[in-house]
């Protein structure tokens, strides 16, 4: 199983970006421990988890604006009923696989915090409800649900201490599951003592709407990775808009000056059209355009890695997590600078 | 991927050089730069929105902000046949220029992205408005991609065109 699923990945690597590259690795990580801590652990889940990384490799390979359908189309089924992993966002891969760790019940406590020492480094990126679901939820209809983080803090650490005071209560509940049933999905509910009532319920479901979706803004938007916190993230952004429009205020007073009669050179119209085609992978051009279109950063997994890292000279300088590489763009630009 | 946001850029600079010629022969010359500028802009961010002419806020709020600014509101509505929206007059009226009495530091700032996505007034649910930016976002890029090009283009046959003479 585990080598199926290095070569699921070793197959997708040149398309992914090293954040889903190193989830991946997590992944493997955490299914190396489910097994050798449950001798019982299930051909099923593994089975599942590699298929749920097929489903997601396609996801990343898709268009940007199929994505956002996908935001969209996925929410709702995902939180009430739990099924179409192919609808999940990816990192809803991450979220039921890491589940697995609650089967084994000898040490639950033990298992959570493996997780929590994993999922640091990449708890920044991952928001997730991560679900498990067992037979005696069924039973007696208590729900547990453990979230990877909460809305409130984005920092994840505290979220982890969540976790695991979460955890000790719902060790008793799992106290009675001996083997790990065999599931289509693992699904959590509410974790206990917590309300667990519709609204909250709801209202949880629309916080990790909004922190799905602060994911993928996370990477459009560069040097958003290091920030965290709502507040700091909607800061980058908001530069980050503010920039891109002053740029278009700026570019537009250069085009201005460069043609006097108001005409775009309709005739260099293929000719740059060839190099939007042509441009792709490869960062020179014949002529000093400064357009390297090579990823974002190596963290973005949505497919506008194409857009090449902010390289701003407009007038006030960018933030300082951004990247810039400025230089041919520069000397394109000193015509127009002054104004 | 790639195609996609190749597809993108396509799309806004062939809208973009029917949008600035439509632009160009409606209005009279000799223009000055800051007149000639704000043609460029304003056809850019016609030809951006008419590109997604899609079912976002964003691109529709902005077609209307920008037919008001046109004098030539023929014009904006040759090219964007569908861009009648009721939004029109909501939107040139919600602008805020700063002045928040928000709460916390979120909502401020939501507040204050709300003034920076065209239509973003509007939009009450705050999931919304943060798939409305993050799509904002994409044909922003792709227009200063577009642009920077196209300027870096004009600048070398410029020069070119200067060492004939």
């Amino acid at each position: 199983m585990l080598e199926g699923l290095v070569s699921q990945e070793s197959l997708s690597l040149n398309s992914m970006d090293m954040s889903v590259l190193e989830r991946l690795k997590w992944v493997q990580q955490q299914q190396q421990q489910v097994v050798s801590q449950s001798s019982n652990n299930s051909p099923e889940l593994l089975h599942q988890i590699l298929q749920f990384h097929g489903s997601n490799n396609d996801e990343l390979l898709q268009g940007s604006f199929s994505q956002f359908q996908m935001i969209r189309s996925g929410f709702g089924p995902n939180y009430n009923m739990g099924y179409g992993p192919q609808h999940e966002a990816m990192d809803g891969c991450i979220s039921r696989t890491s589940s697995c760790q609650m089967e084994p019940v000898d040490t639950m406590e033990g298992l959570l915090k493996n997780g929590t020492e994993e999922d640091r480094p990449i708890s920044l990126k991952n928001k997730r409800k991560q679900e498990v679901k067992t037979r005696e939820e069924e039973k007696t209809e208590k729900k547990i649900k453990v979230e990877a983080d909460t809305e409130s803090s984005m920092k994840g650490k505290s979220n982890m201490r969540n976790r695991e005071a979460s955890s000790e209560t719902s060790k008793e509940t799992l106290k009675g599951v001996s083997e790990i049933p065999k599931l289509d999905y693992i699904h959590v509910r509410a974790r206990r003592g917590q309300a667990t009532d519709r609204h909250s319920l709801a209202e949880r479901a629309r916080r990790e709407k909004i922190s799905k979706k602060m994911k993928y803004l996370q990477d459009i938007v560069p040097g958003c990775n290091k920030v965290t916190g709502k507040a700091g993230m909607l800061d980058e952004i908001i530069n980050y808009v503010q920039c891109l429009q002053r740029q278009v205020e700026f570019l537009s007073m250069k085009l201005a000056v460069l043609n006097p009669e108001l005409e775009l050179a309709v005739e260099d119209v293929s000719v740059k059209q060839a190099y939007f085609t042509n441009v792709v992978g490869s960062s020179k051009h014949s002529i000093m355009v400064d357009v390297p279109l090579f990823p974002l950063d190596q963290q973005g997994s949505l497919d506008l890695s194409a857009i090449n890292p902010n390289q701003t000279t407009s007038i006030e300088a960018p933030s300082a997590s951004w990247e810039s590489q400025s230089q041919s763009l520069y000397n394109t630009s000193s015509l127009g600078f002054q104004y | 991927m790639m195609s996609t946001y190749n597809m993108v850029k396509q799309e806004f600079i062939k809208k973009w050089i029917t949008t600035l010629h439509m632009l160009d022969c409606s209005v009279e010359h000799p223009l000055n730069v800051t007149e000639r500028k704000n043609a460029i802009k304003l056809s850019s961010d016609i030809a951006m929105a008419a590109a997604r002419s899609g079912s976002t806020v964003w691109s529709r709020a902005l077609i209307s902000r920008s037919g008001n600014k046109t004098a030539n509101k023929p014009v904006a509505r040759r090219i964007l046949k569908k861009a009648r929206n009721r939004l029109k007059n909501r939107c040139l009226t919600l602008r805020r220029n700063g002045n928040f009495t928000a709460k916390s530091g979120v909502r401020k700032r939501t507040e204050l992205l709300k003034s920076l996505v065209p239509g973003g007034e509007l939009i009450k649910n705050k999931d919304y408005l943060i798939r409305e930016t993050l799509d904002y976002i994409v044909y922003l890029r792709a227009q200063v991609d577009v642009m920077r090009t196209v300027a870096a283009v004009d600048s070398v046959t410029g020069n070119l065109t200067n060492d004939n003479k």
